[in-house]
């Protein structure tokens, strides 16, 4: 849950990226911590891998965006790894999430994962008394610099097919494309989400 | 809670403490924490604690209340304060933990009682953040140009 801090004037926000094995979680987090445009300290990317590179635990980076009148907005990306033996990993990177960003792979072959991914993100939100129609998630579609990959229609049709559908992305995440329009996609709906929040209460 | 955790560092000689949210975020910091980087730590340190508690549920525990991790130059020690946040204390390693969690008993309960205080003032009273409300964020963060 994001933490309004009264004192000093901030909003913490923690955003998960959630994904099939190999989607390019990591990729997403290490192309916007290479890219991103900040006058500002960057945070450090910490990995919990394994020896090989996978996501053992989890990746973290904490980014401030701009100030707003005075507003700090401080922003921490995490991913969960993928692999399915490690399910109870991703519950615990999902407590307190505000955002998720769901990252799934457009190759053919892929789709029977995308779809046990996103329907297990549903299930783990569960165990957290949460609802996927309750949270702000986007979903890109990463590696269409591939051949094999399939139409983003047919994508759609399977993993963004719900009474509301959410922005989705198309994106080549190790060439940097599409990472910071999903990135400032979410955080736009967060924003939205807590102003919205905030006005209806200070009424 | 400011004041708590002062008292805690000076009568145990730790080096800083932290209180933190089970998500992971920095609610407050006090000591020498220039050292270190905080919000990374609070982050790795809410994980480390979430994956003992997974690792409580599957031995029958309902919780292990603290996690202590000796350095050979500083110490860590972790302890619940209630359902959402934890306590963080970084110390020297030649001071005994002993003392630490001693020193620690009286400032989770101050904490908690703190953060019961907070939560109590106005749960229904919001945070006015349309000073947030800027009509595009697209370029909330950008990219650097190649």
């Amino acid at each position: 849950m994001a933490i309004i801090n009264q004192a000093t004037k901030e909003l913490q926000v923690k955003i998960v990226y959630y994904g099939p094995a190999m989607c390019g979680k990591t990729t997403n987090l290490v192309k916007v911590h290479e890219n991103i445009q900040t006058a500002r300290e960057k945070g450090k990317l910490v990995s919990l891998a394994t020896s090989s590179d996978r996501t053992l635990f989890f990746d973290f980076l904490p980014i401030e965006a701009v100030s707003i009148k005075g507003f700090k907005t401080k922003f921490q990306l995490y991913t969960v790894p993928g692999q399915v033996i490690y399910n109870t990993t991703r519950q615990l990177v999902l407590r307190g999430v505000d955002g998720i960003v769901f990252v799934a792979d457009s190759q053919y072959e892929k789709m029977a994962e995308n779809v046990e991914s996103i329907s297990n993100l549903e299930d783990n939100l569960r165990t957290l008394k949460m609802n996927l129609a309750d949270i702000p998630y986007v979903v890109q579609y990463n590696k269409r610099d591939l051949p094999n990959v399939a139409p983003v229609d047919y994508m759609e049709f399977l993993l963004n097919n719900r009474e509301i559908q959410v922005p989705s992305f198309s994106a080549t995440a190790h060439q940097c494309e599409g990472v910071f329009e999903t990135l400032n996609m979410i955080t736009r709906m967060l924003l939205h989400k807590f102003i919205n929040e905030s006005t209806r209460k200070t009424a | 809670m400011d004041g708590a955790l002062n008292d805690l560092l000076s009568k145990s000689e730790a080096t800083s403490a932290f209180v933190l949210d089970k998500g992971g975020f920095l609610i407050t910091q006090c000591g020498d924490t220039r050292r270190f980087d905080t919000t990374t730590l609070g982050a790795l340190a809410a994980a480390m604690y979430a994956a003992t508690q997974g690792i409580a549920s599957l031995v029958s525990e309902i919780n292990f209340s603290s996690v202590y991790q000796q350095g050979e130059n500083f110490s860590i020690l972790v302890q619940n304060v209630d359902e959402h946040c934890l306590l963080v204390i970084i110390f020297k390693a030649q001071i005994s933990v002993g003392a630490v969690k001693y020193y620690a008993l009286t400032t989770l309960t101050l904490v908690a009682k703190q953060l019961q205080t907070a939560q109590a003032r106005s749960p229904e009273e919001g945070l006015d953040l349309s000073a947030l409300n800027i009509a595009d964020t697209a370029d909330l963060f950008r990219k650097k140009q190649a």
